[in-house]
């Protein structure tokens, strides 16, 4: 008995090993080393590692570039997420009422969310081009836009990134928006009815409140991907014109991997991956909060 | 009445729905079309005068193939993987009792939110002193467990029933032959939700693909398309032919595993 219990024990253990060594290997270790590596000038090319305390954070926020950086990444996420966020609801609230057509409508709007980001940022790439689509329809309708195209202008380039990625997001939040609306048992609706409350009534009383959780999550998750934009950048602008469109990651890659300073990349890394914890933290407190008092 | 505006709503969404379609409809046909794309008008939208010649110049100028064959190989690999170890790790969490449960089955949910930008360059520190930079290894091994796969495959081995294993077990079966004959097999819906979605997210992956390898024959299809550039201007035609075979898999994939795709995406979701 004892023999079969700890043979049990054993393939149980060997069961967990490909996560075990995953995490420690794949996610822990390098975790803990970049922390590390961020208190040092480490480079790749130079060989060890020599402590320098709190130098590359000090350094990072006096660095004209990485702030620009932080405050592009910023733009990028707040002026997008409020967009994604409404457009996908009312998407999903539109679909969800069987129109004719709503599997069409719901698996043409999710498409170009899963097709590759690369794939779609270089469709974009020549759509903003100086004779490119967006321009073209723009001179038809007679209103002025970036003659040298869109990615070359200064002004026009990172709005330019962030209606993409809103173009292409919408679709997957639309998609769990759906999921949630199914989830809402339709009996409430149906006493909402025959208690004379209207369609709007009903959308507000019933579909937001149940909609709320959905929603935390639509935010949170989207707010950790968009503080990480990377390959629009890389692919369209590789942060420019004149660091018009440097991101944090995009400076990161930049810093880490093509100057090889790999401390002081750690380190600007680190600070980012903070900020997504904070903001990541206040939206769930807000959220908590606004559930208690609307309890 | 009520068929009445649900039809004006249906109607309202077209355009929208053109919208989001554009980019895509833009690329097959310009993949599809002789001319370049110097001087843009809005006849070139037609789809007149196609042809696969893009199509067949890529495959014979250059290690297109390769690129094909490594997001092929890679994306085949780390599915297989994940399908057999996210079984594995999600039945020990399913139905054995072990010491450090609870932290190890949280550390998967907590990975699952830490935003992966942040292992850029120590993977790429650890990935150069395994020896394995530039090859399948860095490519394969890193990911051939998803925590979102340990969860997705623990809850629904939880909700099997348990009579049928320990039947098996009073008949002389092993823990490894549970496993393979009877909860895999048992699990088949879960397995197609995650492998269509592992496959899938990694066709379409950029960034550690790209960080992790250098010489051409090692770039995978979304990394080739990246990295593609002409000497003076961009060769259109020919990279839209890139980028629609690129895209294709995923539009096929989805149409046909539809309820699949969906499922896995927002199963995460709907239990948060």
């Amino acid at each position: 008995m004892n023999l079969q219990r700890s043979k049990a024990h054993l393939t149980t253990w060997l069961f967990l090993t490909p996560w075990i060594v995953t995490l420690l290997l794949f996610w822990l270790y390098p975790l803990l080393h970049s922390l590390y590596l961020s208190f040092t000038d480490y480079s790749i090319l130079s060989g060890e590692p020599h402590w320098v305390g709190l130098e590359n954070f000090k350094r990072l926020f006096s660095d004209e570039d990485f702030l620009k950086a932080l405050e592009n990444t910023s733009i990028f996420v707040f002026g997008t997420i409020p967009f994604t966020t409404i457009f996908a609801l009312i998407l999903a609230v539109i679909i969800n009422r069987r129109i004719p057509g709503a599997g069409l409508f719901r698996a043409g709007f999710f498409i170009p969310s899963i097709t590759s980001m690369v794939v779609m940022a270089l469709i974009f790439t020549n759509l903003y081009s100086a004779g490119g689509y967006i321009n073209l329809l723009l001179k038809l309708t007679g209103l002025s836009f970036p003659k040298d195209g869109w990615l070359h202008s200064e002004r026009a380039a990172l709005p330019a990134i962030m209606i993409m990625d809103v173009w292409i997001a919408v679709g997957y939040y639309m998609l769990l928006y759906l999921a949630a609306l199914k989830s809402i048992p339709g009996e409430l609706y149906e006493a909402a009815e025959l208690e004379g409350a209207g369609a709007f009534s009903r959308f507000w009383h019933i579909t937001l409140p149940h909609l709320r959780p959905m929603t935390l999550f639509v935010v949170v998750i989207n707010t950790i991907r968009s503080f990480q934009i990377f390959i629009e950048i890389f692919v369209m602008t590789k942060g420019g014109p004149l660091n018009s469109t440097l991101t944090v990651v995009y400076f990161v890659f930049e810093e880490g991997l093509e100057r090889f300073n790999m401390g002081y990349a750690s380190a600007c890394a680190y600070v980012l991956f903070v900020v997504i914890a904070i903001f990541s933290a206040i939206q769930l407190k807000l959220f908590g909060l606004g559930r208690r008092i609307a309890d | 009445m009520k068929k009445l505006s649900k039809l004006m709503l249906s109607l309202l969404l077209i355009v929208p729905l053109a919208g989001a379609l554009f980019p895509l409809y833009f690329m097959f046909i310009h993949s599809l079309k002789k001319s370049g794309l110097a001087t843009l008008q809005l006849r070139d939208l037609l789809p007149v005068g196609l042809t696969f010649n893009n199509y067949i110049d890529i495959f014979s100028a250059g290690p297109f193939e390769i690129f094909i064959f490594n997001s092929v190989i890679v994306a085949l690999v780390v599915t297989l993987g994940n399908l057999l170890f996210c079984t594995m790790v999600g039945y020990a969490f399913a139905r054995r009792r072990f010491p450090l449960k609870e932290p190890l089955f949280a550390s998967a949910l907590v990975i699952l939110m830490i935003p992966a930008h942040i292992i850029i360059i120590p993977i790429y520190i650890l990935i150069n002193r395994l020896g394995w930079y530039d090859s399948y290894l860095a490519l394969i091994i890193p990911w051939l467990v998803n925590p979102l796969g340990i969860f997705l495959m623990r809850q629904y081995i939880e909700n099997l029933p348990e009579e049928i294993e320990e039947a098996a077990r009073l008949d002389g079966a092993g823990d490894f032959k549970i496993l393979f004959k009877i909860i895999m097999p048992l699990s088949k819906p879960a397995l197609a939700v995650l492998g269509i979605q592992i496959f899938l997210t990694n066709w379409n992956s950029f960034l550690f693909p790209f960080i992790l390898t250098a010489s051409e024959k090692m770039r995978t299809l979304p990394v080739a398309l990246a990295l593609y550039r002409g000497y003076q201007t961009i060769d259109w035609p020919h990279l839209f032919a890139g980028t629609a075979l690129s895209a294709l898999p995923v539009i096929l994939f989805f149409l046909v595993f539809q309820k699949q795709i969906v499922s896995g995406l927002t199963a995460g979701a709907l239990k948060q």
